[in-house]
């Protein structure tokens, strides 16, 4: 960070550690742009279209589109709201001392705060790819959604509209709500930003942390890891929720529309999950380096400080996929009553087990192998660089 | 004992290679106060990290009772710091989300050691065991990571400039109540410093000089804390 000049808070390099968000955006524009085009498009046969029974495929395929972009856009766009006010947090509370500083040299707090706008490059970035990707994929989109030919052919039009809602409107809202956010979070006093910490010490923790004296200390610890990043425990059960509502969904999917759509979800579900789970265990770590390089230097094991460190979030991951199992049920059985009602030949849905057992037993062993690489990188963790990095 | 036989470390590589230790050989008997003196960039702290394991020499013995650490694998060295290893450093190196209780405990739960408090106590803290290290004085930190180096029960406690942070008066009570410590549990200190002062209270004094240990003497009188005069 350089004192003085405009890029002194938060420079553009900064943004590739808000990667997740690029790619979630990414995501939730590349479904968005393919579903509503789509929509938009398909008006257009509209009139064409002459026998009752195609107008009912017309119609169940409006509501689907409809349906996806909503509850995947929506959901995307829930999360990457939620990952940028995450980053903005961790980037002013590990910074607190420089931000601090600027405050004290009488910067006011919407002049640093301004230069959080550059977290809307991210969003850019992210939206940009997904609205070109959706245009190369689109062709072979329509092509599938209209397998049997039930409908006129359907062509590809650019549709401005969707380019302004999709990307610039998002880009620059982003923006606007980091500047803001950031403003907000600025306003403490000087001093608390000073000090290390200086939030942790409220009654409410003193109160509990006295209950337990005689646990040992690795569990205080993970407690207290626990409780020192809620967001993170959002994040853990978040991606869980997502790997396995989306997964049982896509195979549902699967039977109830198209192969298509199946794909879609599993590709929306692994993203959100993986770039969530990486993003949270990746802030765990690092947030906690100093403290994991003091217990390797006191002599606990890498077992004891992956166990104190990362073992409170297993719980919670496990939690998450059974939250995620009832909840894509509960989806599907609404969008199968309600949406699907009129249409014949729509497969009747039921909770499909296997498909369950399947996730569950995928899920384990993508999430223990998660946690071995980032127990390998526990044990890398220099003592020494930890050290030398305190010597301002 | 402890042996320390030929030591040689290097930092750096191709070009910016350079000797950071230069063929180190010393004893340091059981129940000594060993002070590590010289010029800051000479290369103390690399030997204490070296002698303590925790960084490896890369050539070298260093012995233990007769067992050569230098040999011991990643894991094995880790089981042997905590058995036998205490650290205190200069920048305390506290755990910020934790009270000092709990700080202290991260070091008591090592030896299954249950009545730390009794060493809390014995720095002068039973006052702000719920007090969280950004609500403490330097001294205070201080005093809090000694309880934590020694509620492990120690044989061997390393110091690295635990006063380089503090003001004398400060400075001066930290060490005696690490030299009282001494007195009651018996543990081994190698302590390092550029206090010239401060090497009067011990018994065994290590000058180096750019990575060369240049003088090795014993002090036939120790002082206390608050004779050095510093
Ligand atoms: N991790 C490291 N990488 C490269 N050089 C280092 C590293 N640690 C220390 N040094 C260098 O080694 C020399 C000795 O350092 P140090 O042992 O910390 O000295 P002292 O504690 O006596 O001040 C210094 O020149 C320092 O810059
Ligand atoms: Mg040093």
């Amino acid at each position: 960070m350089r004192l003085g000049g405009d890029d002194m808070v938060v420079g553009v390099k900064d943004t590739a550690k808000l990667i997740g968000i690029s790619i979630i955006s990414c995501c939730a524009v590349l479904v968005c742009t393919m579903f509503l085009n789509f929509n938009m498009d398909i008006v257009s046969i509209k009139e064409d279209i002459v026998s009752e029974q195609v107008m009912i495929f017309y119609d169940a395929q409006v509501s689907t589109a409809k349906v996806v972009s909503i509850v995947s856009g929506g959901c995307l766009l829930v999360t990457s709201l939620i990952m940028l006010i995450f980053y903005i947090k961790h980037y002013i509370g590990t910074h607190k001392k420089e931000l601090g500083i600027l405050k004290a040299l009488g910067y006011s707090n919407f002049k640093i705060a301004k230069n959080f706008w550059v977290f809307g490059i991210n969003v850019f970035i992210g939206t940009i790819i997904g609205f070109c990707g959706a245009f190369l994929l689109m062709p072979y989109f329509y092509k599938l959604q209209n397998e049997d030919n039930i409908l006129p052919s359907i062509s590809v039009n650019f549709h401005p509209i969707l380019l302004l809602c999709l990307v610039v409107i998002p880009t620059v809202a982003f923006s606007i709500f980091a500047i803001f956010y950031a403003c907000y979070k600025l306003k403490k006093p000087v001093l608390m930003l000073l000090k290390d910490n200086l939030q942790m010490s409220t009654g409410v923790h003193k109160i509990k942390s006295e209950r337990n004296t005689d646990s040992l200390f690795i569990d205080d610890l993970k407690r207290s890891v626990l409780k020192s990043k809620k967001t993170l425990v959002f994040f853990i059960v978040f991606s869980s929720f997502c790997f396995s509502a989306m997964t049982q969904m896509s195979a549902s999917m699967k039977d109830l529309s198209s192969v298509m759509m199946g794909a879609m979800m599993m590709m929306i579900g692994l993203v959100l999950a993986c770039t969530t789970l990486f993003l949270a265990i990746t802030t765990v770590i690092n947030g906690n380096a100093k403290t994991i390089a003091m217990m390797r230097v006191f002599g606990y094991s890498q077992k004891e400080c992956c166990k104190s460190i990362l073992g409170g979030y297993r719980p919670l991951a496990y939690i998450g996929f059974a939250i995620g199992t009832v909840y894509q049920y509960v989806l599907l059985r609404l969008m199968v009553d309600i949406v699907f009602k009129d249409i014949e030949g729509v497969p009747v849905y039921k909770f499909d087990f296997p498909v369950m057992l399947i996730s569950l037993a995928v899920f384990i062993i993508f999430y223990e192998i998660v946690m071995y690489v980032y127990s390998e990188k526990i044990k890398n963790i220099s003592i020494k660089e930890i050290m030398l990095e305190n010597k301002y | 004992m402890i042996e320390v036989k030929e030591l040689t470390k290097f930092y750096g590589s191709g070009e910016n290679r350079f000797q950071v230790l230069k063929n180190i050989s010393l004893k340091i008997e059981d129940g000594d106060f060993a002070v590590v003196l010289g010029a800051s960039g000479s290369g103390k702290s690399t030997l204490l990290n070296v002698i303590s394991g925790l960084e490896r020499p890369d050539s070298g013995e260093i012995i233990y009772d007769k067992s050569n650490i230098s040999t011991l694998s990643d894991n094995s060295l880790v089981e042997f710091r905590r058995e036998n290893i205490g650290f205190i450093f200069q920048q305390y190196y506290l755990l910020p989300n934790m009270d000092v209780d709990k700080n202290v405990k991260m070091g008591a739960d090592l030896s299954s050691n249950k009545d730390y408090k009794a060493i809390i106590e014995a720095v002068g803290l039973e006052n702000k065991l719920h007090k969280y290290p950004s609500e403490l004085s330097g001294g205070e930190q201080q005093r809090v990571s000694i309880a934590r180096a020694l509620a492990k029960r120690p044989k061997v406690l390393f110091l690295d400039e635990p006063t380089g942070a503090l003001d004398e008066q400060t400075g001066r009570q930290i060490l005696d109540y690490i030299s009282k410590l001494q007195n009651e549990c018996g543990f081994t200190i190698i302590m390092v410093t550029h206090n010239l002062n401060i090497a009067e209270m011990a018994n065994t004094v290590i000058k180096m000089n750019s990575g060369k240990v240049s003088e090795i003497y014993t002090n036939s009188t120790q002082k206390t804390a608050y004779e050095i005069g510093w």
